[in-house]
């Protein structure tokens, strides 16, 4: 990773609000994992699935999509250049940025069975829903979208958990107990592993991403369950909660 | 329900229907209106236009570091709604258990997502419903001693 005097990215030298070193410093991290080959995906991929992730939001078929009354409704083509990803790639980026709330088993079957591979889903998923904090964070304050990465060269290293498992989820998951010696980082200080962590465990840098944005833009997850915690904000925990809340309530997020 | 437990840890139980109807109920957090109003300008484009307000009145009710802190929550939240809905993942069942009677009151049972819960059984309902409250005002009291 760029040092931090040399990194362009997440710089917020006009930012009318101090910018915690820390978020930048998460920011920096996800950027730089997004760039990079992943399990399944090239970088190149993975960089293009960041930017559908902002194209989602001004596609027409995905408004369209949202505002019928089953999201199977609709059929087109989604907005923008899509680069190399294929149609299911796209759909499957634009559903999780505009309608997740109405995703089903069925859909992620059908996603299966169009030869995107269960884990390479959870990859995609797990760029998507990095990209999403990013950008909300700098929409919420009025800042422009930060300039995506360069893709980085290279293969995707195929790795699969060997302990990732069936069961619970629509997607495997590795279990806290049975984590690798290599992985055991995902689930660091927890005595017990909520699902929310678990969920992208098959993909473990998907839940490193997780755990280190968390961590700065929420609590780290081992303070979650003490409600003492404010992870040192100048928001207490009940104003952090109640922010956290009326998201999920307004994404019609159940858990 | 965490909002809950914190807020009973606080020393005021926050009426949680702000958490579904926003403004419309007042949860007794300080900087409430604020707070709602940057969360739904932040997701709801149609609202986008009141960003700006939203944003000077969060910094004046609770300062710039506030503010931050505030989009930070908002992002936070945006990633995880979506690995939640996108894997399906079901409430954990100590979770589930203890709020079952908190999502009924706020009608999140009928959110679509809501099938991939299995319900709790009436026995444990009938427990966590008599228990649930009392477990609580222990979690706060053990959290405070920390």
């Amino acid at each position: 990773m760029q040092s931090e005097a040399a990194a362009p990215y997440f710089s917020y030298s006009n930012s009318p609000w101090p910018i915690r070193a820390d978020l930048r410093e998460a920011f920096l991290y996800t950027w730089d994992m997004l760039a990079r080959p992943g399990s399944w995906l090239i970088g190149a991929e993975r960089v293009q699935i960041a930017r559908e992730v902002r194209q989602a939001r001004t596609c027409a078929l995905c408004a369209r999509r949202k505002a019928a009354l089953s999201p199977y409704a609709e059929q087109g083509t989604h907005d923008g250049d899509h680069g190399t990803l294929t149609d299911m790639q796209v759909d499957v980026v634009h559903r999780l940025v505009t309608d997740p709330s109405r995703l089903t088993e069925r859909w992620l079957t059908d996603v299966a069975a169009s030869g995107i591979r269960i884990e390479a889903y959870v990859e995609i998923l797990s760029v998507v829903v990095a990209v999403v904090a990013i950008d909300a964070f700098h929409r919420t304050l009025g800042f422009e979208l930060e300039t995506l990465p360069e893709p980085v060269a290279g293969e995707p290293t195929g790795y699969r958990p060997a302990a990732a498992e069936a069961g619970g989820a629509w997607v495997p998951m590795v279990p806290l107990e049975k984590v690798s010696a290599e992985d055991a980082d995902i689930y660091a200080g927890m005595g017990r592993a909520a699902n929310v962590i678990s969920a992208m465990s098959v993909v473990p840098d998907g839940v490193r991403m997780l755990r280190t944005q968390s961590a700065v833009m929420y609590l780290e997850v081992t303070d979650v369950a003490n409600a003492s915690r404010n992870g040192g904000r100048s928001l207490s925990r009940p104003q952090i909660e109640l922010t956290a809340a009326r998201v999920s309530a307004m994404n019609d997020c159940f858990y | 329900m965490m909002l809950r437990v914190s807020s009973e840890f606080a020393g005021t139980a926050a009426a949680l229907g702000a958490i579904t109807e926003g403004q419309n109920v007042d949860s007794g957090v300080p900087g409430q209106a604020g707070l709602i109003s940057l969360v739904e300008a932040s997701l709801d484009a149609d609202r986008s236009g009141e960003l700006p307000a939203a944003r000077v009145q969060v910094e004046a009710e609770l300062g710039a570091a506030a503010l931050v802190d505030a989009a930070a929550v908002i992002g936070n939240f945006e990633r995880m709604t979506r690995i939640a809905d996108g894997t399906g993942i079901p409430l954990d069942e100590p979770v589930a258990a203890m709020s079952a009677d908190l999502r009924e009151d706020l009608g999140i049972n009928g959110f679509g997502s809501a099938d991939r819960t299995p319900a709790i059984g009436w026995f444990k309902q009938q427990l966590f419903r008599l228990l649930g409250p009392m477990v609580i005002r222990r979690m706060a009291r053990q959290m405070n001693s920390d």
